[in-house]
């Protein structure tokens, strides 16, 4: 219980370092902190496995990517160059919306209750960790992973690849296209040159 | 579950909001990319709460896809941002106004 | 409404009427599309075609005169659709007159119009033309119902319109056209909501149906339907103030005036009422004001006449004077004299201006009168024809006129208008004037050919070839002189023929099943004594022309004589009474400002205006919209931002949410 609401100041108060840290180095770390409580919070729900794969996936490899292109952009530490603001106008509305959203939606969701409506089928019970069948254990995610979730498991896989080849495209380097038949009778111009070259 | 459901939507909710603000305000593409990483732990938060709730491993499964998919969209937006930023001389999203009109 | 359905005439086949009925359109067809090919031959096709139909009328006369149980004359249905609104030819007593003196009268006019248009350039259309007008007119009165009727009253006006302004490269000619046409739309339009009060009230145009149930209408409607009726005839008939186009129609050639313009298509208002007998003799207030109108016309046309100069125009106003009196007669409810007079009005007036014809041919084109003079000598033809003509239309005892003109007048004091009456008689006396001063200038005295216009009182004129001093002597083509000889015959004798004996005369007897028996109250003035009195006011204008013009000594000064007469009249007469002048500025100045309005102010301003508003308008919205693009991310996630949040705002508070 006490755990809660100590994860959620965490995650509040790193969440909003994140967003108005100068330097967006200081962002990543408190971004960091943030994904961190998570992971905890999670432990406390019973998901320890998704709670690795948060620090694996998330801290371990996104925020790191974040930190590469940070070096890559600039010099890292110092503040990025920025340019003019041209929408300074947008704090009053966006803080409007913002919080009114947000008072909205608490006070919608302010009486809700846990019962489950009777589409989502219970697959399991909580029980200590690490036996099969229990709500949380690798087996018992897995097991879903790889029979009722297939589908989407496989789709997601695509998506990945996907993403891959769109990075590769997106920011790798640009190699001049020479056609095939250029390219070869070039290459062989050139050998045969050595061959001369080297027969001196 | 000894925490009341609605505390975690609360939260859940003022993380994404957060994010959201983040997304609003700031003008470094990069904390936009970590305020939309913001946005999507608070749903996967509210995945874990309900599924915890309900007892139903689905809800994680789908938090760990949502993870996976955010992990792709943080490379694919990184790569936007570089190519996009590679050469310019302020790195600010205000910069990019080629959809101007 | 369903009802029984009335069916004027005894309902049959009968093929030679249809037949009568498009000869001429194909005659006009023919000379339309084989024009150029037929050349001459145009006049003998369509005289033919013409002549055809006259022959099919006589042998119709038995289908047309036949009496069946109540069912007068001879109906054939064309096409039937709905009950009321069939179309179909009636042939009664009354269109059989017609159709004869349309056929007859026609044949004789077109064969002098083929000596007459004889190398004109296009003399195949004229022929088209003039038999299409046959046509026309044909349908007008065989029609059985008001709106073949109506169709008919507009293609005749179109046919006025093809051939008044026949040689259209002459500005006045395109423009008495026009003029002509215009009017002539006026009456269309009150024809036409005449009928569609019939059909409102009746839900039928027969005239079966209409006549049957005259009584049904209640007197205002009746009133109503009859002035729009009367608006119309008063159109086709120039009666005032729809009057104007008539002299303006002399522009035509001769044949046309003396066909159209005198025997046929200005009676069609005389023939609408006397079709419409019923309605007529049911609403008196109709009547009187039809007779009035009718009255006033008479008497003007016949001052008007006194002071014209061209022979033609004379002619015209003559015969807008004499309609008049023939639609005092039908509007009165004196029908059969009416109708008289429509009949010996089309032999004598024809002849009169087929006569002017040779005149005006002989001359090369000379229309003045004050330029003719002497002329007895050299064209006694031409003398002989327009004396017996004069002679009828001033109602001489024993002429025919004299037998039709009377019975007019004396209807109307059997009808129970004195007014009228006197109208009438003082007009009778005003065209024993008018005419005999056309003959006495015309025929008498030294031929003023040579004289300079200026001393005669015109007006400068483009000079006439110098050969037409010379051209008096040559002497029309017998096809032109046959006619003319032909209709003197009926000029003189048919009125005694057909009319002498008044009730039992054939004429009354013919047309006794039309128009029903009138039992009219003896009025205090006898048959006898009205004739005695309309021959006193004749002599009367028979002397005071003498005297101006015939006698010695008026002939021995005639040139001055005539100078001091031009010179010396009054404004309002030259003015033709300001009708012309008025007309012009009621309507056809509205109508220019109209326009001027139109281009001035509304189209640039309020048209274009508008057009250019959309286009600023839909600009600013643009303007305004482009605003949002401002190609920030950031802008545009706010507004991603604000429709979620107007979303969770909706749930909160109407759809899932706890309230």
């Amino acid at each position: 219980m006490i755990a809660f609401w100590v994860l959620g100041a965490i995650v509040i108060v790193s969440a909003v370092w994140t967003i108005t840290a100068r330097k967006p180095v200081y962002s990543v770390v408190a971004l960091l902190a943030n994904f961190a409580a998570l992971a905890v919070l999670y432990v406390t729900l019973s998901a320890e496995f998704l709670a690795v794969m948060q620090i694996i996936v998330y801290s371990g490899a996104i925020l790191v990517l974040f930190v590469f292109v940070i070096a890559l952009l600039s010099s890292g530490v110092a503040p990025f160059s920025a340019g003019p603001n041209r929408l300074k106008g947008i704090l009053v509305p966006a803080v409007v919306v913002v919080l009114a959203a947000l008072g909205f939606l608490i006070y919608a969701t302010a009486g809700v209750t846990a019962v489950a409506p009777g589409s989502v089928h219970t697959t399991s019970s909580v029980g200590p960790v690490g036996s099969a069948g229990v709500f949380g254990s690798v087996a018992d995610f897995g097991k879903a992973l790889f029979t009722v979730q297939l589908l989407p498991f496989e789709i997601t896989a695509l998506i990945l690849m996907v993403a891959v080849i769109g990075v590769v495209l997106l920011a790798g380097d640009r190699v001049p296209y020479v056609p095939t038949r250029k390219r070869a009778a070039e290459v062989e111009r050139s050998m045969r040159e050595a061959i001369l070259r080297g027969g001196e | 579950m000894p925490v009341a459901i609605g505390n975690y939507i609360a939260l859940s909710a003022v993380m994404f909001f957060l994010g959201v603000a983040g997304v609003l305000l700031r003008r470094n593409p990069l904390v936009t990319l970590m305020s939309i990483e913001l946005m999507f732990n608070a749903a996967n938060l509210l995945f874990m709460a309900f599924a915890r709730a309900w007892l139903a491993n689905a809800g994680q499964v789908f938090a760990f896809l949502v993870i996976t998919v955010a992990a792709a969209e943080a490379a694919i937006g990184l790569a936007i941002v570089v190519t996009t930023f590679r050469d310019e001389k302020n790195v600010d999203v205000d910069e990019i106004r080629l959809m101007r009109g | 409404m369903t009802g029984i359905h009335h069916v004027m005439g005894v309902d049959g086949s009968y093929p030679l009427l249809v037949a009568l009925w498009l000869l001429p359109l194909a005659g006009a067809i023919a000379c339309w599309v084989l024009g150029p090919q037929l050349k001459t031959a145009a006049g003998w096709l369509a005289g033919a075609v013409v002549a055809a139909s006259f022959v099919l009328a006589t042998l119709s006369w038995g289908a047309g005169t036949q009496n069946v149980a109540g069912a007068l004359g001879a109906h054939q249905a064309l096409l039937s659709w709905i009950p009321g609104f069939d179309f179909g030819l009636l042939l009664d007593p009354l269109s059989l007159l017609w159709t004869f003196v349309i056929t007859g009268v026609g044949f004789l006019i077109l064969f002098y119009s083929m000596g007459y248009m004889e190398g004109d350039r296009a003399y195949a259309r004229f022929f088209a033309y003039m038999s299409f007008f046959v046509f026309a007119m044909l349908t007008l009165v065989l029609s059985d119902n008001f709106v073949g009727l109506l169709i008919g009253w507009g293609l005749v006006g179109l046919a006025s319109y093809f051939l008044i302004g026949f040689w259209f490269d002459r500005p006045t000619a395109v423009a008495a056209a026009r003029k002509a046409f215009v009017m002539n739309v006026v009456g269309d339009v009150a024809i036409m909501f005449a009928i569609f009060a019939i059909v409102t009230k009746l839900h039928s145009t027969a005239f079966g149906d209409v006549f049957a149930s005259a009584g049904a209408f209640g007197p205002k409607l009746l009133f109503v339907i009859c002035i729009a009726l009367f608006i119309g005839a008063a159109a086709k008939s120039a009666q005032i103030p729809l009057h104007t186009w008539l002299p303006d129609a002399m522009e035509g050639p001769t044949p046309v005036s003396a066909l159209i313009h005198a025997a046929t298509m200005v009676t069609a208002g005389v023939y609408l009422i006397a079709r419409c007998a019923p309605l007529w003799s049911a609403s008196h207030d109709a009547a009187l004001l039809a007779g009035t109108i009718g009255g006033l016309t008479a008497i003007a046309g016949a001052i008007l006449g006194c002071v014209q100069w061209d022979i033609k125009r004379i002619l015209a106003y003559s015969t807008m004077s004499q309609i008049g009196y023939m639609i005092m007669g039908v509007g009165v409810g004196a029908y059969e004299g009416g109708v008289a007079h429509f009949f010996t009005h089309a032999f004598f007036k024809a002849q009169l201006f087929l006569a002017s014809g040779l005149i005006i041919h002989a001359l090369a084109n000379e229309q003045d009168v004050r330029k003719m003079g002497g002329l007895r000598k050299k064209m006694p033809l031409a003398f002989w024809a327009i004396l017996t003509g004069v002679l009828s239309i001033c109602g001489i005892p024993g002429f025919s006129g004299f037998f039709s003109k009377d019975r007019i007048i004396f209807g109307t004091l059997q009808h129970g208008h004195p007014w009228l009456y006197a109208v009438g008689i003082v007009t009778a006396g005003l065209t024993a004037y008018y005419m005999f001063r056309l003959l006495f200038i015309t025929f008498l005295g030294r031929y003023r050919g040579d004289v300079d216009p200026a001393e005669l009182g015109m007006r400068p004129q483009p000079t006439v070839t110098a050969d037409a001093a010379h051209a008096a002597h040559r002497t029309p083509a017998w096809i032109m002189g046959l006619p003319v000889a032909i209709l003197m015959v009926p000029t003189v004798a048919i009125g005694a023929a057909l009319m002498f004996g008044g009730e039992d005369s054939p004429w009354a007897r013919y047309f006794a099943p039309q128009f029903g028996a009138q039992t009219l109250p003896a009025p205090g003035i006898s048959e006898g004594m009205t004739s005695l009195i309309v021959l006193l006011f004749v002599i009367a204008g028979f002397a005071i022309a003498w005297w101006r013009y015939a006698a010695k000594a008026a002939q021995a000064d005639a040139v001055a004589r005539l100078r001091s007469e031009s010179v010396r009249m009054p404004a309002v007469l030259t003015n033709l009474f300001y009708f012309d002048a008025v007309i012009d500025l009621i309507f056809v100045r509205t109508s220019q400002l109209f326009g001027t309005l139109f281009e001035r102010v509304l189209d640039p301003h309020v048209i274009d205006g508008a057009v250019r508003e959309v286009t600023l308008v839909t600009r600013a919205a643009g303007a305004f919209v482009q605003a949002a693009e401002s190609g920030l991310v950031r802008a545009y996630a706010l507004i991603l931002a604000l429709g979620a949040a107007c979303f969770i705002v909706y749930y909160a508070f109407a759809a899932g949410g706890l309230h």
